[in-house]
């Protein structure tokens, strides 16, 4: 590959630096989160020996906290393939820096959802049933269906674009971890029939996984929408879903940004502009949640039906008010407030927002699940859940696991993808200049004009 | 072929919980601590339901027996992943144990709440032990169980039937435990497609009626209402 | 190796992940493990034995199932079914009958005899041998008759009946003491009702299920009573038994209970106030002619004003009403709208069979006695009396006699001596038992101190409202020996434990007392031998007979409660009626040849009718004549009696025997707390009821009921009945009261709050539950929970109403009137 900006190429070595070199704030992080997700473990292993029983799921609740991080981090996922491959397909030029965090989020939070659903399960040990026995039927299935093979899409994604930072790091690293990008780069050597042959695997990998990221969350939000539960059955809960999803996983993509950004001391690769254009998409997604939020509840309210009543009267003035009215002003008010002013628009400004988001929907995900179920359509079991140590200890050690498996992932690979920076500096300008051409007044060239020429 | 049915009349029955005790019995079903029941996890496959309406001195109480609703359109068995909800060919939804995963799917799929979860292996005092009925498995923990109709039963009147080479017939031979019981005769069994059967007969009455009904499942436990 | 902080937190970290990690391991291990498989019970043969539950007086016929082992042989009782031959429950059984299993099997039940080491009541013991622990009894048993103090034996027993009774009242007798207590006293007043009105002193039963009618006061018809079972029975027979045709139920009672809740007309009443209730609906029948005219002539005596030999001229019970109780006075008294009373009164006559029943509900208060009799009297109204559909006196089956005992001269000065409880006596003139004033004896040791007490088939330290706030008062008799197969309250007070087999585990006998019409004899039986070395108490009373030796032991002249047994059914046998239990079609098949004339027996000699009736659960009697009235009527005028010369006679004789109470009858009647004067004494009629504590500081009425699933102490270690105590208000494990919404609104109560009772005898913390179905003045606590011993489920929950209960009686009955207290409530 050729290179036209020297001095490029030396502002490119922060880039490397934290596969190359890591400080001691690393590891005291590490050994942070390595205790809590050592801690969640062990609250795992209570539960694997005593049964569900140690978790404060009872009758009528039997899904709680770890059905709603199922849904939570299924959601997360959404920010990175979804969105690094629409940014893509669009050509979005400021996308360049952003789409491997983005993309790491998906395939390492894909984990935690299926892993969610594992410890929410009685019978770990008989998992494997569901490929000797499984019903079609069953929406349960769907999903496993549809999570492996985002999973699988969502991992070859991330890859593709890796392999020429693969071999440019196999190029500077020694000892194991050249033998490993040796290995994992394929024989990278950026000939161009090699850009040629990824780029369109890249292509075709953006436009396939659009639909299966789609298809995910459409799938999750069955596995309520199926039942005849009331407030679950729901014919916009698909794409309730899919927005929730991409709302929480833009936020989850920012914040991701910001720490790397901090902790790499990145703010010359990811500047305020790709926090901005986040953010008012992130805002979008707001009003858009909002939206079927309210369309949602208002359906519920107007139809009058007891048992969807009930549901929605203990979530707004009931016992899950203030979880309620938190959601409303996390995920909209605050949003909104910082987000919509040019003031505070700025990335402390909007990293609050999505840490806000983020808490936000998780308790959407909670407002989903367990009210519903605290109140079922007879009203015979009524009932309230209180999550007990156990199932805060576990979700906090997924979180932390999760951080953590995201913190090595930056130590292995570069966090922003070196080559399509590199790249997006060459055709960035030209394209910007035939872009800006084409639709200044000028003679001969139409609207697409150079970019179909290209 | 028998498609086996129960019909309850709410107007005989008086609340005496028989049919609850003998359930627990028959199928096994364990107890659970003070604590864990406080905390909603008590296991009656049968339960009855206490409704009261009205102030004080104008007040009506109601007491509904809710076994399984032993749907024809069962929603429990459509969710599961593992096939573990079974409808057999003669319409009774029962559940393998042996096969469950624990997910609770089916727990959120009966709109009638019928299900229960093993939140912990069931323990029995040793003494207690030894009154275990062999016909039917001890859960192991985590898994799903629901009143199945007393299958076990079934499945004995048809060995015995097998053995005289005709069908089980379709009243008095296989009778669940929960039926047996009854002191006010509230329950009554038998297969709702033989209409020489007082069980169909009474489903066909103008007194019946079949919970949540709207919601399409079909159940094949019928109420009688009052009067 | 350099120590830097970095280093430090990744080794912290490193080691916490290889912890974490090697549980995860070691608990996947566990996962595997056998405790987390599905097991199956043990397999084996089976096998079904027909015998009678326990559980209450109901005497339902049960089937065991027993499995015996394939591999280790043992014969296990896996499930108790209803008998479908027995004529009281035809197959059905009710949750305590079920929940026998868990007393079979009670982990916590006693295993052998066992002797005190501890203080009284410390629950400490140590085993000892069935000969050392019978020898210690005799001994003391023998030191007292040799001091003369035969008398000073106290037997307390509960709800006990056929031989097993009749053996421990010949134990009494041979042996010298008066005093058979008990505790089940309360029931008892059923009896003098139709003492007083019929002469005949038998538990009223009555013939529901032909009823058109029923109008209920208090009784606990689909909970409690009697036979619940058979109630029950009844009841779906009213409502769908006969196709186009529904009887009506009518439940007068301060809350809504199953049985109001399932009745056609529920009526709240003020507590202690039915007698008034009903006499203002006789006030109705009789002002508006709707009486049975012919019955009322014939078979009556005090209806109308009447002349006695010497001239003087009486009240009749017609003049009562229509002068003491209009339906607007008794309106105010009880709490029920006129229009109420007219309606119901015009309903109850006007509907042929009706029938009025009384229990408990109406009883246990200081006028419990009148009120029966009040409702006993609407009966005699309508003509309701030995028809069918009416009330009916309980046949007994004919066993054969035991033979009569011979009192040495001991037994003779024994039996002389009064009894401690003054029963007979101005005390409680009616009853033969009175249980109310035996703590006051103890605490003075007026008219004797007792010296040995017997303990069968009671535990006054729970059921006893005295005894359950100061058991100590038992401590002063020297010598307690129980007999329960279960360590309960009392018997931690005990000496001595001689515990009885459970009775799944025994042979006895049991003939269903005040149901219906017919006789009906059960025969219980073991399902399994023995698990522990427990002892039949029947076995273990004719070794105690012949351990004392002389008139005693001759008359015991048995080797064990067995041969007791068979000896007494062999007048059945030989009755020549009668049947032994079997299906309604054969049953049909058998009364048709019986009504023809041939009585063709199944059997030809003993042993087959033995081994018949053992097979299938007992023996009874179908035919039932219904219009005998010389059988139903043996009062002084061979008439059902408004006015009960019995009454008369009795209270005459007291006044003319006893000093104690000075001045004549009026003494008497002071002395009984009896308000009225006059002819109204002896007629039926409202006496204001007393109440423990004062309305002013106790505002709210403490009532009680025995939910359907628990009873008393019987069923207390059941985890089973534990999970579903009461369907209306009760959770899991939990015994709440029960307050209006009003009243609770009023002291800022709400549902689920932790509250205090209080009365003047003591205080109890319950769980308040909010319930329409109750009048505001009146709160409810369900009896049968709150075990101070017993086991550990029995112990786990509940609360004990008694510790509230004052010292109220009836004292013309005898009864204790657990039901008169106050009580208030403040949040805990
Ligand atoms: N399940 C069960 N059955 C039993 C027993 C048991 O322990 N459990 N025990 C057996 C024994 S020993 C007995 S004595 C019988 C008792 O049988 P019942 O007397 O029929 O039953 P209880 O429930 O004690 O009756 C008390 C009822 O009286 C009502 N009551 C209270 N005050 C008043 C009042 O002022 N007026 C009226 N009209 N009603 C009032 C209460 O609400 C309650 O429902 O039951 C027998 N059967
Ligand atoms: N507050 C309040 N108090 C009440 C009542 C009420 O309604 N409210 N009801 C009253 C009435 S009606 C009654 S009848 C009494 C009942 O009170 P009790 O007659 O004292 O009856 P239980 O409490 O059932 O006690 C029965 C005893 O028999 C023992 N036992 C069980 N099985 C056997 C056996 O097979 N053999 C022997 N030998 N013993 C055995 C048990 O362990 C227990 O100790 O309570 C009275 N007390
Ligand atoms: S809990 Fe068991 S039975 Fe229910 S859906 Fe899951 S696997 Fe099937
Ligand atoms: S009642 Fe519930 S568990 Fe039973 S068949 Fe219907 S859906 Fe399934
Ligand atoms: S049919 Fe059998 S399993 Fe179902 S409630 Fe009745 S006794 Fe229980
Ligand atoms: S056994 Fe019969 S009467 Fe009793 S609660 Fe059950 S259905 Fe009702
Ligand atoms: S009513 Fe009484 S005797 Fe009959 S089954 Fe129930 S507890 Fe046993
Ligand atoms: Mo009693």
């Amino acid at each position: 590959m050729q290179t036209t900006h020297p001095q490029a190429f030396d502002r490119d070595d922060v880039l490397f630096a934290p596969v190359l070199r890591t400080g001691r704030g690393f590891y005291a992080a590490v050994a942070v989160l390595l205790a809590v997700a050592a801690w969640g473990a062990y609250a795992y292993t209570t539960q694997l020996r005593y049964g569900l029983g140690v978790t404060g799921l009872n009758r009528p609740v039997a899904w709680g906290f770890y059905i709603v991080n199922f849904v939570f981090f299924i959601g997360i996922s959404h920010a990175g393939t979804l969105i690094s491959a629409i940014l893509r397909l669009c050509n979005a030029e400021w996308r360049r820096p952003i789409t491997r965090a983005a993309e790491t989020i998906t395939v390492l939070v894909l984990f935690f959802g299926l892993g969610s659903i594992i410890i929410d399960l009685g019978r770990p040990d008989r998992l494997f049933y569901v490929l000797q026995y499984g019903r079609l039927q069953s929406p349960l299935l769907w999903d496993v269906t549809s999570i492996t093979t985002y999973l699988t899409a969502s991992t070859l994604y991330l890859y593709m674009p890796l392999i020429p930072d693969l071999a440019l790091l196999r190029d500077r690293a020694r000892g194991w971890r050249r033998q490993l990008y040796t290995a994992i780069s394929l024989g990278w050597r950026g000939t161009p029939e090699q850009h040629r042959r990824l780029e369109r695997g890249i292509a075709v990998m953006a436009v396939l996984v659009i639909p299966i990221a789609v298809s995910v969350h459409t799938v999750v939000s069955w596995v309520f929408s199926m039942t005849l539960q009331p407030m679950w059955k729901s014919t916009i809960f698909g794409p309730y879903f899919v927005t929730g999803a991409i709302f929480s996983g833009m936020a989850a993509l920012i914040i991701a940004m910001a720490a790397v950004r901090r902790a790499y001391h990145l703010e010359n690769y990811l500047k305020p502009v790709h926090f901005n254009s986040l953010a008012l998409l992130l805002l979008t997604m707001s009003l858009l949640w909002f939206y079927f939020t309210f369309a949602e509840h208002l359906t519920a309210y107007y139809g009058g039906e007891l048992a969807e009543g009930a549901v929605l009267f203990a979530k707004v003035t009931g016992p899950y008010a203030p979880e309620f009215w938190a959601m409303v002003v996390l995920n909209l008010v605050i949003p909104l407030a910082i987000m919509a002013n040019r003031r505070t628009r700025t990335v402390a400004g909007i990293v609050t927002a999505s840490a806000s988001v983020l808490v936000g929907m998780w308790l959407e995900r909670y407002l989903i699940v367990v009210p519903t179920l605290a109140n079922p359509r007879l009203p015979y079991a009524r009932g309230l859940y209180f999550p007990t140590w156990v199932e805060w200890s576990i979700t906090a050690g997924a979180f932390a696991l999760f951080i953590l498996l995201y913190m090595v992932f930056t130590k292995l690979f570069p966090i922003i993808s070196i080559w399509e920076v590199r790249e997006g500096r060459e055709l960035g300008i030209q394209e910007a200049y035939e872009r800006i051409e084409s639709y200044l007044p000028g003679p001969g060239v139409g609207a697409g004009g150079p970019i179909a020429l290209r | 072929m028998a498609r086996w049915g129960m019909v309850i009349d709410l107007d005989r029955c008086t609340g005496c919980q028989a049919c609850v005790v003998t359930c627990k019995a028959e199928n096994n079903v364990p107890v659970v601590t003070p604590r864990e029941a406080q905390a909603g996890r008590l296991m009656l496959w049968m339960t009855v339901i206490p409704e009261v309406e009205g102030e004080f001195p104008r007040v009506r109480a109601r007491f509904t027996p809710r076994p399984c609703m032993q749907c024809d359109h069962p929603p429990c068995v459509k969710v599961c992943p593992v096939q573990a909800m079974t409808k057999s060919p003669e319409g009774t939804v029962s559940h393998v144990f042996a096969r469950c995963i624990g997910c609770r799917f089916c727990v959120q799929a009966c709109p009638y709440g019928v299900t229960y979860f093993n939140w912990q292996a069931p323990t029995w005092p040793k003494d207690l032990r030894e009154s275990l009925n062999p016909d039917f498995a001890i859960r192991p923990t985590g898994v799903v169980e629901m009143c199945d109709f007393c299958h076990h039963r079934l499945q004995h009147a048809r060995e015995e039937a097998r053995a005289e080479e005709r069908d089980v017939r379709g009243e008095g031979e296989y009778v669940p435990a929960c039926v047996q019981a009854c002191p006010a005769r509230a329950l009554i069994f038998g297969d709702l497609d033989d209409p020489n059967t007082a069980a169909s007969n009474l489903a066909h009455s103008p007194r019946a009626f079949r919970m949540l009904e709207d919601l399409g499942t079909s159940p094949k436990v019928y109420y009688l209402k009052e009067g | 190796m350099k120590l830097t902080r970095r280093g430090f937190l990744g080794w912290t970290g490193a080691v916490a992940a290889a912890a974490a990690g090697a549980q995860t391991v070691r608990a996947i291990g566990d996962l595997q493990a056998a405790t987390y498989e599905a097991e199956l019970p043990p397999r084996g043969i089976e096998g079904w034995v027909a015998s009678v539950c326990q559980q209450c007086p109901g005497g339902c016929g049960i089937l065991v199932r027993t499995i015996t082992g394939v591999e280790d042989g043992v014969k296990r009782a896996v499930k108790i079914e209803g008998n479908p031959h027995h004529p009281i429950s035809r197959g059905s059984i009710c949750p305590k009958g079920l929940a026998g299993l868990q007393a079979l099997y009670d982990p916590d039940r006693l295993r052998g005899p066992l002797k005190r080491t501890g203080g009284r009541g410390q629950g400490q013991w140590q085993p000892v041998s069935w000969d050392e622990a019978i020898a210690t009894v005799v001994q003391h048993l023998q030191g007292l008759r040799a001091r003369g103090e035969a008398h000073t034996l106290l037997l307390m027993a509960g709800q006990v009946r056929g031989l097993m009774q009749s053996l421990l009242l010949r134990f009494l007798d041979a042996y010298g003491s008066p005093n058979y207590l008990s505790t089940a006293s309360g029931c008892e007043a059923a009896q003098q009702t139709l003492l007083l009105t019929q002469g005949i002193a038998a538990p009223i039963a009555s013939d529901l299920e032909n009823s058109a009618y029923i109008l209920s006061f208090g009784a606990g018809l689909l909970e409690a009573g009697w036979s619940p079972v058979r109630q029950a029975r009844a009841y779906g027979h009213l409502r769908q038994g006969t196709p186009g045709r529904r009887g009506r139920l009518v439940q007068v009672e301060p809350r809504l209970s199953v049985t109001a809740a399932k009745a056609d007309e529920w009526i709240p009443v003020r507590p202690g106030t039915d007698g008034a209730l009903a006499l203002a609906m006789a006030h109705v029948i009789v002002s508006e002619g709707l009486f049975d005219r012919e019955f009322v002539e014939a078979w009556t005596f005090g209806f109308e004003d009447w002349r006695d030999p010497a001239g003087t001229t009486h009240l009749g019970f017609r003049s009562l009403v229509l002068n003491d109780y209009r339906p607007e006075a008794v309106s105010a008294v009880t709490g029920v709208p006129i229009q109420t009373i007219v309606r119901v009164a015009r309903e109850f006559a006007a509907t042929r069979p009706a029938v009025a029943l009384a229990e408990r509900g109406a009883g246990f208060y200081t006028n419990g006695l009148y009120n029966r009799l009040a409702i006993h009297a609407l009966n005699a109204l309508v003509g309701s009396i030995e028809i069918p559909g009416g009330t009916v006196i309980q046949r007994r089956p004919p066993l054969t006699p035991l033979p009569p005992v011979t009192r040495d001269a001991a037994a003779v000065r024994g039996l002389a001596a009064p009894r401690i409880d003054g029963a007979g006596t101005s005390n409680s003139p009616l009853a033969s038992s009175a249980l109310p004033w035996l703590p006051e004896a103890l605490r003075t040791g007026s008219p004797y101190r007792p010296n040995a007490l017997f303990l069968c088939y009671a535990n006054p330290a729970y059921s006893v409202p005295e005894f359950v706030r100061s058991p100590d008062l038992l401590d002063r008799i020297p010598l307690i020996v129980s007999f329960s197969p279960f360590p309960d309250e009392t018997s931690r007070h005990a000496d001595l434990i001689l515990p009885d087999h459970t009775y799944l585990e025994r042979w006895q006998d049991d003939p269903i007392e005040a149901t219906w019409g017919p006789a009906v004899l059960g025969l219980r039986q073991p399902a399994i031998p023995p698990r522990h070395q427990t002892r039949h108490t029947g076995d273990v009373l004719i070794q105690i007979a012949q351990g004392l030796g002389g008139a005693v032991a001759a008359a015991f002249p048995w080797k064990d409660f067995g041969e007791v047994l068979k000896g007494s059914l062999r007048d059945v046998a030989g009755t020549q009626r009668g049947l032994i239990m079997t299906t309604p079609f054969e049953e049909a098949r058998q009364r048709r040849q019986a009504d023809a004339g041939f009585w063709l027996p199944t059997y030809k000699t003993f042993d087959e009718f033995w081994s018949q009736v053992a097979e299938r659960g007992g023996w009874w009697d179908p035919a039932y004549s219904f219009g005998d009235r010389e059988r139903a009527f043996r009062t002084a005028s061979g008439k059902f009696e408004f006015f009960s010369q019995t009454l008369r006679q009795r209270l005459e004789t007291l006044a003319r025997r006893g000093p104690a109470s000075g001045g004549g009858l009026e003494g008497v009647l002071r002395a009984l707390d009896i308000r009225a004067r006059g002819d109204r004494v002896f007629l039926p009629h409202h006496e204001a009821p007393r109440f423990v504590g004062d309305e002013k500081e106790f505002p709210l009425h403490l009532i009680m009921s025995k939910p359907m699933s628990l009873a008393s102490t019987r069923t207390a270690n059941h985890a089973w009945l534990a999970e579903i105590p009461d369907v209306r208000t009760s959770r899991p494990w939990e015994i709440a009261v029960e307050i209006n919404p009003e009243t609770a609104h009023k002291l800022g109560v709400k549902d689920g709050d932790e509250v205090w009772l209080e009365s003047p005898a003591g205080r109890l913390r319950l769980r308040a539950r909010l319930y329409q179905g109750i009048a505001p003045e009146v709160v409810h606590v369900p009896f049968g929970s709150g075990h101070g011993a017993g086991g550990r489920f029995a112990e786990a929950w509940g609360a004990n109403p008694n510790r509230l209960v004052g010292g109220e009686a009836d004292r013309l009955a005898g009864t204790p009137a657990l039901f008169a207290t106050r009580v208030r409530i403040t949040k805990a």
